[in-house]
């Protein structure tokens, strides 16, 4: 999977979770200031992006990223190194 | 002013010679405690506790059963022999007092004595009346309490007596006793309220002499009764309510040995625990409590902290079998119908149940943080969470992995229960719900939303 296709699906995702246009969605967006998700959306959108990418994450790791961009370098970084 | 550095260590330092987690906390002193008695210094060194033979004297069945509806012979029995089993083959708990007045109360310490257990010894309780000695001979007691109140309140107001005529009746039914060959156990009601210059020195001073030729085991024992539970355990607190004054008299002044001083204590200003366990520190060796606490008004020395602070006081089990609390526990509620407060110290459904978020996740991450020892070995009770919305994500993957039953790696992290969470938030703020989340609604959940783990590690 490209950073491309991994940008696309986290977009899509978070758009979804947090009840937002894709459009509207910036890589320079952080989740909890730009984006309002508290901490259980957090929590939410970790999971929903497990599910999607079918993987497990370390909670700690994942719950450390802040942004649209940081959280898409998570999972390029994840996936492609598998 | 001294200085303190900061010792920015790389490893934590948990205090395990204090906080063994194996064990309750223990207690340790590091020096002697002052006391000023007549003007003068004397001193008590509380380490003397560690060697002293301290022990539990229980009376669940006497003054216990006053303040409830009466337990049923099948009860005392099994709570009889569940007793033994706490208190374990060195006889922590050494002795419990039981009425003798019904036929009910002679025919229990039958089915009592009929178990052949060596701890608690079972002794008896009276009133001040050379007659009912005819009850603890024919019972074969060896040893009974009987009621000797020492304050003017008692004294005059409620029987009616000068001091002068109070100490000849007490004395002679303790003369009755010893010629029984009963040894006897003088209960000074009310002592902490009572003249004890004027009434209850002398008194004990009279029963000494009484006793001075008698072998070991016949002497008289004195139980110092906190009726109303006035006792004081701070240093320099003014008689009659100073509780180390008042023992050091009597070991002192009045020549009485720790193995024949008991403390009983009344909770009626919160003070029951802490004055038994000071009596202990003070050089008495007898704390006499009842299961739970359960006495007269507010009750007496719950026994179960009595246990636990043996524990912490001499740095061992010495044979307790604390788990036999939980069983005790479980007895009262399902068989006995009593139900303990939830939020009762070792027994209570939720003593060791959180229900914050923040503490759910340091219970999560490391238990020791938020779990008073380890409750699991000694009590048979893990650490619980209890869910609410104030319990967080952590609560509920706490909750999960208890109730999955997994440990280690194989425990789900916070993202894997975040749909139960998002639940139960959704109870609280679009349902409009007051009431905790049950045990069965959560299994609901998991059974819906982590359906394989169900599967695997519930099904059967």
């Amino acid at each position: 999977m490209t950073r491309r296709e991994i940008a696309q699906q986290v977009v899509k995702i978070t758009a979804r979770e947090l009840n937002m246009n894709a459009a509207d969605i910036k890589e320079t967006d952080n989740f909890a200031m730009e984006l309002g998700a508290d901490s259980l959306k957090s929590i939410e959108l970790v999971a929903a992006f497990e599910e999607e990418f079918e993987v497990s994450v370390i909670e700690e790791e994942a719950l450390k990223v802040q942004s649209v961009g940081s959280a898409i370098d998570f999972f390029d970084k994840l996936l492609n190194k598998q | 002013m001294r200085t303190y550095v900061l010792q920015n260590v790389s490893q934590p330092n948990l205090l395990e010679n204090i906080f063994p987690y194996s064990l309750p906390p223990l207690i340790k002193f590091e020096g002697k405690i002052q006391e000023t008695i007549d003007g003068k210094t004397v001193e008590f060194d509380p380490n003397e506790v560690k060697t002293r033979d301290i022990h539990i004297t229980d009376t669940t069945f006497r003054d216990g059963q006053q303040a409830r509806p009466p337990y049923k012979k099948e009860h005392m029995v099994k709570l009889y022999e569940m007793m033994s089993r706490l208190g374990g083959p060195n006889g922590v708990i050494r002795q419990s007092e039981f009425f003798l007045y019904t036929k009910n109360d002679r025919e229990t310490i039958d089915a009592c004595r009929s178990l052949n257990l060596r701890f608690p010894e079972i002794t008896g309780w009276i009133r001040a009346n050379k007659g009912d000695f005819r009850l603890v001979k024919e019972m074969g007691l060896k040893e009974t309490g009987m009621l000797t109140s020492s304050s003017d309140y008692h004294i005059f107001h409620k029987q009616n007596q000068t001091r002068q005529q109070a100490m000849d009746q007490y004395v002679e039914v303790v003369e009755a006793a010893l010629e029984a060959g009963i040894r006897p156990r003088c209960h000074l009601e009310d002592i902490t309220r009572a003249d004890l210059p004027g009434f209850v020195f002398p008194f004990v001073q009279r029963l000494e002499r009484l006793t001075e030729n008698q072998p070991a085991h016949m002497k008289v024992k004195i139980r110092l009764c906190d009726t109303m539970g006035f006792g004081l355990s701070y240093p320099n607190a003014a008689e009659p309510r100073s509780i180390p004054k008042l023992i050091w008299r009597l070991r002192n002044e009045c020549g009485i040995s720790p193995d024949r001083l008991e403390w009983h204590g009344h909770n009626d200003f919160h003070k029951v625990h802490i004055n038994g366990a000071s009596a202990w520190i003070y050089g008495l060796n007898a704390l006499n409590g009842t299961l739970f606490g359960f006495g007269e008004r507010c009750g007496n020395p719950p026994l179960e902290g009595a246990i636990v602070e043996y524990i912490a006081l001499k740095g061992s089990l010495s044979g307790i079998n604390l788990s036999v609390i939980t069983e005790m526990v479980q007895y009262y509620e399902k068989v006995i119908g009593t139900h303990l407060p939830t939020n009762y110290p070792f027994v209570g459904k939720d003593f060791n149940t959180t229900r914050a978020g923040i503490h759910a996740g340091g219970l999560r991450k490391f238990e020791q943080i938020y779990n008073i020892f380890d409750t699991t070995a000694l009590l048979n009770r893990p650490p619980r969470v209890s869910i609410t919305d104030k319990s967080g994500t952590d609560g509920i993957a706490l909750w999960v992995n208890e109730f999955l039953g997994l440990k280690g790696d194989e425990r789900l992290s916070i993202t894997k229960v975040a749909k139960i969470q998002r639940w139960v938030m959704d109870q609280y703020e679009k349902e409009g719900r007051m009431s905790s989340i049950t045990d069965e609604e959560l299994e609901e959940q998991v059974k819906t939303n982590l359906q394989d783990y169900y599967e695997k590690h519930r099904r059967n």
